[in-house]
């Protein structure tokens, strides 16, 4: 290729096709893209709960640039302002989410060699990556953010995935406009689980807690070889350690860790963790343990409660013949539900300001869970903050969002009515700027039963069945027929958490075989009356599917 | 300052205490008229035992005691010290860090469940103290943890004895070589092989110390050039062993085994050593009395597994008329609640006194767990670990009625529930119920080593 040919403009859009290629698949986050360019809307005329508890009547907001200028009574309103009717509007700041993870998709770990260790395995087979970057490993293209957007959510704080306790650093992304670079902040804080990759060390909480031990004192040393050798190049150099140094900003208390829990004992061992090497600390996924509040809220350790409730156990009550004492214990399974329920009343009581994770939660029960939280002694002022200031301080972003002030980037929620009052419909949603209508009614979807013939290709061959997919009162249920894998033959099974969008549909379904019961989750892209996805059974993999609306629905035989 | 606002004042400051929950509850009783057992001082006959602030205060007759106590009568009762177990995984959310031949770094004090029904149970069979031990897969497995059974808080921390030194779990024989050996690999393939293990951690665990104390000399004078070395719980505890701050409590069977760790724990200057097991222990009797800590075996449980063929039930009494400190121990969360009846056997095999029988769940768990000086035994100044027998609780009728762990009464017979869990998953299955749960064990935690091969063959317990 000679020099001219350089500037034939089919070669260029050749060379141009070339470096998209060769960006490596995972890296799908661009993180060089540009801001917009100027784009002013004002609000008029609309009332205005600038932060928890308070309420402006007749107000105007003006933002541009994706930065909230002004609002007031009485504003200057650029020409070029577009407008948009605020009259019997609530415009709310945009909920934040922690402890997230839609869109983000495993790393790729390094095969086991040949004559491989268990015992002395490498950092990242042992879940010991705290140098994956989440960023790495995001896909802003991915169809669920898009859906939480819709229910209010403006910015999340991304985790990376990873079987192991340290899977990596977490990210600030802001759910803005696709195709731009939407990331806020990276590394911005280490996640903790008390969770290892399995079959080698460590592979119990016994030896998690012992490695977190060993990995603060060596970073301690590692640190001070550093400083060593950048002090005297006259002694042996560092050996470059990608674990170690990137906890050196955790034992300098400059990132906190992010650490999930999933009962009051991890809570315990969290703290214990703390009190023998102090570091920066913040739970997530808080959903019991009420009486260890007040330590909490003494230690200033950062809150996150899941959204993610139990079921009522009421609701499930089994048939047959009952025990003798099963009137007492359905009595303290509710007590546990309602203490689980309480529990977020009982932070704001204590005056925690505690943030929420939608993590682990079915889109469908987001409003649901905070309408019971608020019945069991959360306030609708606790619930905004828990989405909007309080995450945006424990998120270090305050200066930037969290509450609707001048300066501020445009995150905005446009209510049709009082946050969590019953007929409230979200009418817009402004993220970073770019507005997102919602305000059209999503046509009446049909009532009528559908019938989907599906084909899914697994590691045995290919596999087949019917799905039938209903709308009831708004809730989607249906069922689900495949071949059994103990080879009797068909099975019906419900499916559950159903979510169908213009553009996508999802659902999920369990399996057993014989004692053990897989988890199978089908999700993918609807165009007309074609389905084409993934279908992702727990723990084995992900399997292509693709299935194909009847014409007509069949008539059920009962 | 008034009355009137004194006692808000108190009242308050009691909450901020109870909120914090550091405080361990300690009590007053006043138990009335018993046989007591002392265990180290014979039978007394009518006698009361009073307990204060948690702490035998004075054993007698007649005693004068505060108007406000808690009085109990215990005419015609037995009253003995609380039971101890000297091998157990009661209270344990983990057993088993399988996945290396040494895990001397990791410790059962951070995997304590204090909501496993299982203290209540052992409350029930009047046992007070457990020695909560890591699992039996490694030779060198984790550092164990002596629990006394507050059952009630929700504070892992307020269940460990703060006065037990420290003690660690090592493992002879086919547990080790089987999870290492035949499953991964690894050494040890044989008992030649963990033998080799062992040494070489202490051989390790010095060449440690000499890397650091090198650095330490060095990394303040001038123009050093050492640089700072790597840091490995895992060798600082194999130093502790053998700068004998830690107890070891070793799984073994075989007399040969046994030997050999005499031998090892010779060759470097350890003499704090407990076996636990120790079925052929009636061969090497003379030497666990003149070399150990003494041993910690079942009372009649056997042939589950090749290694385990060779054992009588004569184990205990034989050991015990040598010299071997001896107890019984239950590593099941069945076996716990009735360790007294275990002790009994040795009556019907060997003809020990009811005084040596009943040492076998009491002073000698407690000597060899090194905390004789507060528990084991009635006496004044322990503390009020105590269990209170409608009989002689060698007696097959015997049944523990009240239990008592600082004073603070645990159990009482009269007041047992249905349901005594503290916690209540709300998502919980409530039907079908399930008679028979999984018990853990010395091999929990290590199943996935196994699947796929001979998984039958693991199906046993210890």
């Amino acid at each position: 290729m000679n020099f001219k040919d350089l500037l034939n403009p089919s070669t260029v859009s050749w060379l141009f096709l070339l470096i998209l290629v060769s960006q490596p698949l995972f890296s799908q986050s661009d993180r060089n893209g540009e801001r917009r360019l100027g784009s002013s809307y004002v609000i008029t005329n609309t009332t205005l709960i600038p932060s928890p508890g308070e309420i402006l009547q007749s107000q105007h907001v003006l933002f541009e640039d994706g930065i909230i200028r002004a609002f007031g009574k009485d504003l200057l309103i650029p020409a070029d302002a577009q407008e948009i009717k605020g009259d019997s509007l609530f415009v709310y700041g945009g909920f934040i989410d922690m402890a997230n993870k839609t869109g983000v998709v495993e790393p790729t770990i390094p095969e086991k060699p040949d004559n491989f260790d268990p015992s002395n395995p490498m950092p990242e087979i042992a879940g010991i990556h705290p140098h994956f970057n989440v960023t790495d490993y995001y896909q802003q293209t991915n169809p669920h953010d898009k859906e939480w957007r819709k229910l209010g959510f403006t910015l999340a704080q991304k985790l990376p995935l990873g079987k192991g306790m340290l899977p990596g650093t977490s990210a600030l992304l802001i759910y803005g406009q696709e195709g731009k670079n939407n990331l806020i902040t990276e590394n911005q804080s280490i996640y903790f689980k008390f969770s290892t990759a399995g079959g080698v060390y460590p592979n119990t909480n016994l030896g998690v807690m012992a490695t977190w031990r060993d990995l603060i004192q060596n970073a301690r040393l590692y640190q001070q070889h550093q400083e060593m050798y950048a002090a005297d190049r006259n002694i042996r150099r560092l050996e470059k350690n990608p674990v170690l140094e990137a906890l050196i900003p955790v034992i300098k208390g400059q990132t906190p860790v992010l650490l999930e829990i999933s009962g009051e004992l991890d809570i315990q061992r969290a703290l214990k963790m703390q009190d023998e090497n102090y570091f920066r600390i913040i739970l997530t996924g808080i959903n019991e343990g009420d009486h260890l509040i007040p330590l909490l809220k003494e230690k200033q350790i950062g809150a996150v409660l899941t959204l993610n409730l139990p079921e009522d156990p009421s609701t499930e009550v089994p048939d047959g013949e009952k025990s003798k004492d099963f009137e007492s214990r359905i009595q303290r399974a509710k007590e546990a539900y309602q203490k689980s329920l309480a529990l977020a009343g009982k932070y704001e009581a204590a005056g925690i300001p505690f943030a929420l994770t939608t993590k682990h939660l079915p889109r469908g029960d987001f409003f649901k869970n905070l309408q019971l939280m608020i019945e069991n002694g959360l306030s609708k002022e606790g619930a905004l903050a828990a989405l909007t200031v309080n995450p945006a301080k424990l998120l270090g972003i305050s200066d930037r969002t969290g509450t609707i002030s001048e300066g501020k980037m445009a995150n905005l929620l446009i209510m049709t009515d009082t946050l969590f009052s019953e007929n409230a419909n979200i009418h817009m949603v402004v993220s970073d700027g770019y507005l997102f209508d919602y305000s059209e009614k999503p046509e009446k979807l049909s009532e009528e039963e559908t019938t989907w013939d599906y084909e899914a290709e697994t590691e045995d061959g290919k596999s087949s069945g019917t799905w039938k997919i209903k709308q009831k009162e708004g809730k989607w249920t249906g069922t689900i027929t495949f071949e059994d894998p103990q080879g009797q033959g068909m099975k019906t099974t419900a499916i559950e958490n159903v979510i169908i969008t213009t553009e996508n549909m999802q659902f999920s379904f369990t399996v057993s075989v014989k004692n053990n019961t897989m988890e199978v989750e089908v999700s993918g892209n609807l165009s007309g009356e074609k389905f084409s996805g993934d279908m992702k059974i727990v723990g084995y993999g992900n399997f292509p599917v693709k299935a194909v609306k009847r014409d007509k629905p069949e008539k059920s035989n009962e | 300052m008034n009355r009137k606002i004194l006692f808000p004042v108190i009242i308050l400051t009691l909450i901020n205490f109870t909120n914090q929950a550091q405080d361990i509850k300690k009590g007053d009783v006043f138990i009335q008229n018993a046989h007591v057992l002392t265990i180290t001082d014979g039978v007394k006959e009518n006698t009361d035992v009073w307990v204060r602030n948690g702490i035998i205060h004075k054993i007698g007759s007649q005693l004068r005691v505060p108007n406000d106590i808690v009085v109990i009568d215990a005419r015609g009762k037995f009253l003995m010290p609380g039971i101890i177990d000297a091998h157990s995984h009661v209270a344990l959310e983990a057993i088993n860090e399988a996945s290396s031949p040494i895990t001397a770094e990791v410790k059962m004090g951070d995997v304590i469940d204090p909501f496993d029904i299982g203290i209540y149970r052992a409350l029930a069979g009047g046992t007070t103290i457990s020695h909560a031990m890591h699992g039996s897969a490694n030779a060198i497995g984790g550092q164990n943890i002596t629990l006394k059974h507050r059952y009630g808080t929700f504070n892992p921390d307020d269940l460990v004895m703060k006065e037990a030194p420290r003690t660690i779990k090592f493992a002879l024989g086919e547990n080790p070589t089987r999870v290492h050996g035949r499953g991964k690999n690894l050494q040890p393939r044989s008992r030649m092989g963990v033998e080799a293990v062992i040494r070489n951690g202490f051989e390790e665990a010095i060449q440690y110390k000499q890397t650091w104390e090198a650095w330490n000399k060095a990394k303040n004078q001038k123009n050093n050039r050492q640089v700072p070395p790597t840091f490995s719980s895992r060798l600082e505890t194999l130093l502790d062993i053998l700068e004998g701050e830690i107890i070891i409590h070793c799984h073994s069977y075989r007399a040969d085994e046994i030997y050999m760790l005499i031998q090892v724990c010779k060759d470097y200057g350890v003499d704090k050593i407990v076996f636990s097991h120790v079925n052929e222990g009636f061969k090497v009797a003379p030497e666990l009395a003149n070399n150990t800590m003494g041993a910690s075996v079942f009372s009649d449980w056997w042939a589950y597994k090749f290694e385990v063929y060779y054992s009588t039930a004569y184990n205990a009494a034989i050991l015990t008329k040598n010299g071997v400190i001896t107890s019984i121990n239950s590593d099941s969360a069945e076996l716990i609640r009735h360790l007294y009846h275990e002790a009994a056997k040795t009556q019907r095999y060997g003809g020990l006194s009811d005084e040596e029988a009943l040492a076998l769940i009491t002073i000698n768990p407690a000597r060899q767990l090194g905390i004789d000086q507060w528990v084991g035994s009635i006496e004044e100044g322990k503390q009020g670990d105590l269990v209170l027998f409608d009989k002689h609780p060698l007696s097959i009728y015997a049944i523990p009625e009240m239990t008592w762990v600082d004073g603070i009464k645990y159990f009482d017979r009269k007041e047992d529930k249905t349901d005594q869990r503290l916690k209540v998953d709300p998502e919980e299955t409530l039907e079908p119920m399930f008679l028979h749960a999984d018990h853990v064990n010395c091999m929990s935690n290590v199943d996935f080593f196994f699947t796929g091969f001979g998984r039958n063959l693991f199906e046993h317990n210890h």
